[in-house]
């Protein structure tokens, strides 16, 4: 059951219901429900279910939505129906949460530990036999993509680090992310400097995780203690942009938090408003004609994959308007709906199968464009495609570090 | 900068953007959740009706009678040549999904077996005036009842009509499919095979199979299975989602993109900006925050009720809620009626708006000078009972875009042939000069121009 902040979230999560014309719009673009039949369909586990749920979830099928949001996405009626699952799912798994559920969705254990071991760790995760073991007794399936762990974490890069340039045009926070500190540490590093080459100071406060995988896998209480301490950690310097390189995690400040856990500190609310993608940082100042255009042709055509999370925040595809500015680079639009990792589903050994052929048109998309080099905003859906393609998948500002001579 | 924000993904909105982002300009379409296209049937209606029984055959024939008979209708205001052009404009856009129109209305049959009109058809829906007809449903397609189409064809159509079912699973395990998932399934060649194989397995000699509209999503395989039947296939409408609408809605999308629109998805238009006279930006409720999009122009094409482009409150209050516009049509105390299939005055709400698809006051004032409404939001229509709503929304986007691209953003109609000057040749000698003259130094500049004409 629900503590008394949720149960009246959800009530309110729930009156977005009634907007439901049964117009299947949500259906025809599900893409899980395109692939297998175990998921009976948004609408149906959405809005016609909850009508009957009073606050008990007994509908298991609710476990194989993805939450990738794309039925929100294309509701044209308002109706949250990605929201209204995540929150019934909850209230399902809330007393037999799998422990495998529990361990991953706490990318900053993860990190923690894998990071001082990252040799062993990353070699271990390419045995059979562990992955194997992995499979049996947590049930991650063997298969599944994942994280490489940096041996150099990016707060130590950054103990080490100088900008070379004069800041000329202000201040701007910095959010990585868990995977920003742990996995991804080259796009954390890489956004700092290109940040830094066009002017900016960039000031990065110590963070932590902002709970989305444990969100999307139920475990609302502690992601509600995840977000809330990531707030107060970046409600810093009022006033100013907080560019994030994690897309999906922004998502999370942006409106998730609020729009599915009914968190509405003012510090999420502050952080939410400010909180930028930095694609949609960047593009936007080049709508205003403060971006230089000073670029060397990056001779490359490569395909862009949007990230469900990143396309949930209602603002277009920025990093592909943006990359398209660069001389010489050819960027495709993957025009897929989803990766099909969704954060930790497809990791799950009984989801695996699924996931991967959620992903197939992305990964056939990359395959023809460019079997090399493809760019995707979030780090999970990387990893997924990567596996998935055997390509270098990159963070959009790799591309625009080069194109800047930055490298 | 952005030249246009379009509001609204719908035929409306794609149309409008396609024309002005192909003319050049740098367009955005903003559009909360998919447009409806795929909420249609797939098919381009004109004028299917005039009042509940009149069947229309030949729409734009009716055009004259109808402007007289109905002065505030859109099509009153934008006449049958401008309506013809712009759904000619989008048959050629989509030559492989809608049959050039001649004229004449289609007969097209639904999932009541009733016989609706409309005038640009998909390949799939073309009407093969059989003299008998088996109607073939598979068990697991669900809101297709053969039986009961095939008795009321046979009344609708004057056709001998047999319903038929089949059963085959469009994958292992489902018992009731989405149309979008048989759809996809009958695209791979031995899945269609064994469809075919199954249907002849039931039929009789009919000449003509009538199916529901699941013949492919991205590719129609109705002419391969016509060719395993060996006698036309006619697809026939079902309820949403709408697989032909689907076609033509990823077809306009995908144009629309190639030209180069930015389309965002998912967010709402809330309020704008105004320097009083014009529109200067909209504003969008993204996630975490309120986004300003600047613009030159704003093309308002959110559709009606059904969109809650236009709403009502607990008090009858009618209201368009992002721009407040001056609404037409609610000065009637009828709006609503006891009686469900009347038409409903209520939906004949709307904008009022000048040959530029401008709203305007009670007073006949322009109310923002860059600010055109475009589609289900247009008064004077009653489009589900007419069968009216496509040729509105194509026909007033093109016009919307055209006026905008004018260098004086306002449409003007083209001279009348008695405005033409009576010596032909020497227009044409004009002309020709003009051309030749490809130095802009030695050009005429248009004012000699009028001096000369």
């Amino acid at each position: 059951m629900f503590d008394a902040a949720s149960q009246e979230h959800a009530t309110l999560a729930r009156a977005s219901l009634d907007q439901c014309l049964k117009c299947t719009i949500c259906e025809t673009q599900c893409p899980v429900m395109a692939v297998t039949p175990l998921f009976p369909g948004p609408k149906f586990v959405g809005p016609q279910a909850e009508r009957y749920r009073h606050g008990d979830s007994v509908d298991h099928s609710l476990d194989y939505c993805s939450s990738c949001g794309t039925c929100t996405l294309v509701c044209p009626q308002g109706v949250k129906i990605a929201e209204l699952n995540s929150v019934a799912r909850a209230a399902m798994k809330k007393d037999h949460m799998p422990v495998r559920d529990q361990i991953i969705s706490r990318t900053t254990l993860m990190g923690k530990a894998m990071h001082p071991v990252a040799p062993v760790a990353n070699w271990a995760l390419r045995l059979a036999p562990v992955r194997w073991i992995m499979e049996k007794v947590i049930g991650i399936h063997r298969k599944a993509a994942m994280p490489v762990a940096s041996t150099q974490t990016f707060s130590s890069w950054l103990k080490h680090h100088t900008s070379s340039t004069q800041p000329t045009r202000g201040k701007v926070v910095f959010f990585h992310g868990c995977a920003g500190e742990y996995f991804e540490v080259e796009t954390s590093i890489k956004t700092v400097e290109l940040l830094e080459h066009l002017g900016f100071q960039v000031v990065t406060p110590k963070q932590g995780c902002c709970g989305l995988a444990l969100q999307s896998n139920g475990l609302f209480d502690a992601a509600r203690t995840y977000v809330r301490d990531l707030s107060a950690q970046l409600d810093i310097e009022p006033g100013t942009p907080i560019i994030g390189s994690a897309a999906s995690c922004v998502g999370m400040l942006k409106h998730e938090a609020r729009e599915i856990m009914g968190v509405d500190d003012p510090a999420l609310i502050e952080v939410g408003a400010r909180v930028r993608d930095a694609s949609e940082f960047l593009l936007d100042l080049a709508e205003r004609g403060e971006l230089p255009l000073d670029f060397t042709p990056v001779p490359l055509t490569v395909a862009y994959h949007a990230p469900c999370q990143l396309k949930g925040q209602g603002m277009g595809k920025p990093a592909l308007d943006l990359l398209r500015l660069i001389p010489g680079l050819t960027v495709v639009d993957a025009e897929a709906t989803c990766c099909g990792i969704a954060g930790t589903y497809g990791f799950k050994k009984e989801k695996y199968d699924i996931g991967q052929a959620v992903g197939k048109p992305l990964f056939d998309a990359v395959l023809e464009v460019n079997p090399h080099l493809a760019v995707c905003d979030t780090e999970t859906c990387r990893w997924q495609i990567a596996a998935a393609t055997g390509a270098q998948v990159v963070h959009p500002v790799w591309l625009l570090h080069k194109a800047y001579g930055l490298s | 900068m952005t030249d246009t924000v379009v509001i609204g993904a719908g035929l409306a909105g794609l149309s409008a953007a396609i024309r002005l982002a192909e003319a050049g300009q740098k367009v955005t379409l903003l559009s909360f959740g998919l447009g409806g296209i795929q909420l249609g049937q797939g098919t381009i209606d004109v004028l299917g009706y005039r009042g509940a029984d009149t069947l229309v055959e030949r729409p734009f024939d009716e055009f004259a009678a109808w402007a007289t008979e109905h002065p505030d209708h859109p099509y009153s205001l934008l006449g049958a040549d401008v309506v013809r052009d712009s759904v000619d404009w989008l048959a050629a856009r989509l030559p492989d999904l809608l049959v050039p129109g001649d004229g004449r209305n289609h007969p097209l049959p639904t999932a009541v077996g009733a016989m609706r009109p409309t005038y640009l058809v998909q390949p799939s829906m073309v009407w093969p005036d059989p003299t008998s007809v088996a109607v073939v449903g598979p068990a697991q397609i669900k809101d297709f009842y053969p039986h009961l189409v095939a008795a009321n064809l046979a009344v609708t159509a004057q056709v001998e009509a047999t319903g038929y079912r089949i059963d085959l699973p469009a994958r292992a395990g489902e018992a009731e499919s989405s149309p979008v998932v048989y759809a996809k399934a009958l695209e791979d060649p031995d899945v269609l095979a064994r469809f075919a194989e199954a249907v002849l397995d039931q039929i009789g000699d009919e000449d003509a199979v009538v199916l529901p509209a699941i013949l492919g999503l991205h590719q129609c395989v109705q002419p391969q299975l016509a060719a395993l039947l060996k006698r036309p296939v006619v697809e026939a409408l079902l309820p949403p989602p709408s697989i032909p609408g689907m076609r033509i809605n990823e077809a306009l999308t995908a144009q629309a993109k190639a030209a180069g629109v930015r389309v965002i998805l998912g967010s709402k238009v809330t309020g704008f900006e105004s320097d009083g006279s014009r529109v200067t930006a909209v504003t969008l409720h993204q996630a975490g925050r309120d986004q300003s999009y600047p613009a030159s122009h704003v093309v308002f094409a959110p559709g009606g009720f059904e969109s809650a482009a236009l709403v009502m409150d607990s008090y009858g209050t009618i209201t368009e809620p992002v721009f407040d516009l001056p609404l037409a049509g609610l000065d009637r105390d009828d709006l609503i009626t006891g009686d469900y299939w009347a038409d409903q005055a209520i939906f004949a709400v709307g904008t009022r708006v000048d040959q530029s698809c401008r709203p305007l006051t009670g007073d006949g004032e322009v109310v923002y000078e860059n600010l055109h409404t475009v589609g289900g939001l247009l008064a004077g229509a009653i489009r589900w009972t007419e069968k009216s709503g496509d040729g509105i929304a194509v026909a007033s986007a093109l016009r919307a875009a055209d006026a905008i691209l004018s260098p004086t953003g306002t449409w003007s109609p083209p001279a009348s042939p008695t405005d033409q000057p009576p010596a032909p040749e020497v227009v044409q000698t004009l002309q020709e000069d003009a051309e030749d003259d490809a130095d802009p130094a030695t050009t005429p500049s248009p004012p000699e121009e009028d001096e000369n004409v």
